[in-house]
């Protein structure tokens, strides 16, 4: 029987692209995940924690394995073995913390001899670290030959600000079937919210985080998870524990919750929260 | 001629001003996403498939056709004006031949177009929104090109008899315009995918600053020239394996003359462009690093590392086929014989790039294997996966290649010039320099940092293509009352030769769809870098395996597209016949 020419030349070109399809699936298969938002934020959190979340982001999230690597000298990025120690001797008068932190936020303000300065600004898009992810990469940082002492409140308040903006503005589009104003009136009312947060122009009460600009600094996620569980979402550095009242999950209705939801996403002012320990200063 | 020329015109011109229509009005749509703030719904599903590759498939066949409509008409023009001053007939009919593929094929592209701005609109409404709103202006600058380049089309395919003899200038001049809109079409195109890669004119919360800075972004220029280079490559090479299928079909020698002749031309015009497009990938992976070197090393050293591996075996396949084609086609050319002996020493060079080329850097190890190894990287081999070794690889397989078009060149011709001796001597002097500056980079760049390596690349490709035009400078009048060894026997060529035509083209449509993926991959979970995060469930970038299924899938569709396409335009062909 004769073949007819479309099939010879069908079969073969199928034949062709079926080498290289096979030859694409038999070497490794590495695929880019979306990075998850770590946040620690007032969470109980003991160091060696803190160390391995910050591994994962070294690993993850912050993309520093391109070009860093740990006891092996790379050729696009210092090795990092030991750099909890030899931090402290970058720069005179400056702590391994203080040169740690500045080298992820302002990586050209001091470069090792022999590197370029291509290391971009790890609070910035694309890597887009947030204070929580920064506070445990110099964790894992510090872990390598040095002291773990870095604190939250070390990292500076601005740092992910774009990031924290630009999550905020995505954020505020999430769409949901709540009523603001409803919202505002539970958060005044059966939520009792405003006895201890203010809210813009609504409260004034200093017992808990000014959530003027929470919907600018937290994911929606975050806010309707803390509603829930405030103990398990962990407390803001510097307000006592367990103040917040763990049965709003029971109290209020499925529309109030979503209704007070959606009123905390529309808090995006300009005014930063003021800590106390930061206002005491 | 009258009866055949209406009914293409039935099926094509009915199909495609609807078609445009349809899309002004996507445009619009699009247009009207951009206006309110922030209240669109982000994304939909597509059933079954989802919406990435919904529209993943869109765009790669879309792309597809877009490719080969402009990139064809650029060198038809070319052939058309060769056989206008030389008085050959044989030019026009190619010609002629050759705008003949692109106008059936543009209704198919006119329709993917506008599935394709069908499938962002209702898919990924906030993201099309977005860019309309950047882009909006730009958006209209492209329908009203779509409808001026459409109507060029009809005037300089349907005025082909009506605009020959004395007004054939005219016609030659129709064609210039019609390449004029085709190419700004696709810049401006170009400036919309570019800024998704390399955003620039807004601020950081992307916010539109300057229109003309979005459009003339990093990557826009350097995309831009790549494209118009890769479209001259994709259009022949898709013409020579139309040319081979018609030659294996054919049924006379004057037929497999002619389709053997179509095929060399096709084949010609591929292979001669694709030698420049290294340097403009070159370009463009500096600009890349240039504007972001998280996303160059992403692209070359990240999680997309392997991919280069895989963009490796089609390049060896490549350069190989299309050596393998001219010495097949040697075979038909008497006195081609004298040059057999240095077949062997080409296949070494270029095996040997190939090896080079398909070396990875970086492995993928186990703890065991990485101990033995002293780490990722083969003790041995390692050193020939960087770029230094892959850059000097491809630059010696171009002249190599180059080497044997040479050879094909003068198969027939024995050169009478009183020169010949001290020419040939210049001419292997030349390639030696050439190849010396290869190589001297090649080693120099291992000592260097990878953004100044990346330069050394420039130098090493304008060596290559220095070589080539110095060659040749002295190859055209050194053979020019050459003596003749005989007259090349068309149609006389193994058959397997135009089973060669049809690999390049596959190879050529399968690699522009795997350096799509790469040139989209490398934004990872962005779907503009650093302004628009992709936040849909799908927003997981996908691995090699996968990404070459569906390239697979797309480009058997695309062919399968072509090849009915192309027997619905042949059948007025068949009609004028019966």
């Amino acid at each position: 029987m004769r073949v007819p020419l479309i099939v010879k030349v069908g079969t073969f070109a199928l034949a062709v692209m079926g080498v290289y399809a096979y030859y694409a699936n038999s070497i490794p298969q590495i695929q880019s995940t979306l990075p998850e938002e770590l946040s620690l934020e007032g969470g109980n959190v003991t160091p060696e924690q803190l160390v391995k979340a910050g591994e994962g982001i070294f690993k993850g999230k912050g993309t520093c394995e391109i070009c860093h690597r740990i006891g092996q000298k790379g050729t696009r990025a210092p090795d990092l073995a030991g750099i909890g120690a030899t931090a402290a001797k970058r720069k005179p008068g400056m702590s391994a913390k203080a040169y740690i932190i500045e080298s992820l936020l302002d990586p050209r303000a001091y470069l090792v001899e022999g590197y370029p300065g291509i290391m971009p600004k790890v609070d910035r898009p694309p890597i887009g670290l947030n204070r929580s992810e920064l506070w445990a990469t110099v964790a894992f940082l510090q872990s390598m030959a040095g002291t773990v002492d870095v604190k939250l409140d070390d990292i500076p308040k601005t740092a992910g600000a774009v990031v924290a903006a630009e999550g905020a503005a995505q954020g505020a589009e999430l769409k949901l079937p709540g009523d603001p104003k409803a919202g505002q009136v539970v958060f005044m009312g059966k939520g009792a919210c405003i006895a201890c947060h203010k809210a813009g122009a609504i409260g004034a009460s200093p017992i808990g985080p000014d959530l003027s600009q929470i919907a600018k600094i937290q994911t929606p996620e975050y806010i309707m998870a803390k509603i829930l569980d405030p103990a398990g979402m962990g407390t803001m550095a510097g307000y006592p524990p367990n103040m917040m009242p763990p049965t709003l999950g029971q109290t209020l209705t499925a529309k109030e919750y979503i209704d007070l939801v959606s009123f905390l996403l529309t808090l995006k002012g300009e005014a930063a929260a003021q800590a106390p320990a930061a206002s005491k200063q | 001629m009258g009866k055949r020329q209406g009914r293409e015109r039935r099926l094509t011109g009915g199909v495609a001003l609807p078609l445009l229509g349809v899309f002004l009005l996507a445009a619009g749509a699009a247009w009207a996403q951009g206006a309110p703030g922030g209240e669109t719904e982000a994304y939909r599903s597509f059933p079954l498939i989802g919406s990435r590759l919904a529209v993943w498939g869109a765009a790669q066949l879309h792309l597809n056709f877009a490719a080969f409509i402009l990139g064809v008409p650029m060198f038809a023009i070319i052939v058309e004006f060769i056989g206008w001053r030389t008085q050959d007939a044989r030019y026009d009919w190619l010609a002629r031949q050759f705008m003949k593929l692109t106008f059936v094929a543009y209704s198919a592209t006119a329709l993917l177009g506008g599935l394709l701005t069908f499938v962002f609109i209702t898919l990924y409404p906030r993201f099309f929104g977005y860019l309309a709103g950047i882009f909006g202006p730009t958006m209209w600058v492209y329908a009203g090109l779509f409808f001026v380049e459409t109507f060029t089309l009809y005037l300089y395919y349907y005025g082909w008899d009506w605009l020959s003899g004395p007004r054939k200038g005219i016609h030659l001049g129709l064609g210039v315009l019609l390449n004029i809109w085709g190419t700004i079409l696709m810049f401006v195109a170009n400036a919309w995918l570019t800024f998704m890669m390399s955003p620039s004119g807004v601020d950081e919360a992307g916010k539109l600053t300057s229109l003309w800075g979005a459009i003339y972004n990093p990557t826009w220029m350097p995309i831009n020239v790549h494209r118009l280079i890769a479209n001259i490559t994709f259009g022949g090479a898709i013409a020579a394996a139309y040319a081979a299928f018609r030659f294996l079909g054919a049924r006379t020698d004057e037929e497999r003359a002619q389709y053997d002749w179509m095929g060399y031309v096709g084949n010609f015009v591929a292979v001669s462009s694709l030698l420049f497009l290294p340097f403009a990938g070159y370009w463009l992976g500096r600009e890349i690093y240039a504007f972001n070197q998280t996303l160059g090393i992403t692209m070359m050293g990240g999680f997309m590392s392997w991919l280069w591996v895989v963009q490796a075996i089609l390049i060896g396949v490549l350069f190989i086929g299309s050596n393998y084609y001219l010495w097949l086609g040697m075979e038909r050319i008497p006195g081609s014989e004298r040059y057999r002996s240095y077949i062997p020493y080409l296949v070494m060079i270029l095996a040997a790039g190939f090896i080079v080329w398909a070396t990875p850097r970086s492995m993928v190890a186990t703890l065991e294997e990485a101990r033995a190894m002293g780490g990722t990287h083969h003790p041995v081999l390692g050193v020939l996966g960087v770029m230094s070794a892959k850059n000097t690889a491809v630059n010696l397989m171009i002249l190599t290649t180059f080497v044997s078009f040479l050879l094909y060149r003068r198969a027939n011709r024995v050169a009478t010039v009183s020169w010949v001796r001290s020419g040939m001597t210049a001419q292997w002097i030349i390639m030696g320099v050439a190849a010396a500056v290869v190589t001297f980079y090649g080693v120099y760049g291992y000592f260097v940092e990878s953004i100044v390596r990346i330069g050394f690349s420039v130098y090493q490709v304008l060596s290559v293509l220095a070589a080539i035009v110095c060659v040749m400078a002295i190859d055209i009048p050194m053979f020019r009352r050459a003596r003749s060894t005989g007259a090349i026997r068309w149609g006389q060529i193994a058959p397997r030769s135009q089973y060669v035509l049809i690999l390049l083209a596959v190879s050529f449509t399968w690699l522009m769809g795997l350096m799509g993926f790469a040139r989209s991959g490398i934004r990872q979970h962005w779907h503009v870098y650093g302004i628009l995060r992709d936040t849909s469930p799908e927003a997981v970038t996908p691995a090699l395996g996968y990404a070459a299924n569906m390239i697979t899938a797309v480009t058997a569709i695309f062919l399968a597209f072509l090849v009915l396409i192309f027997w619905l335009g042949g059948l007025g062909e068949r009609g004028a016949k019966g």
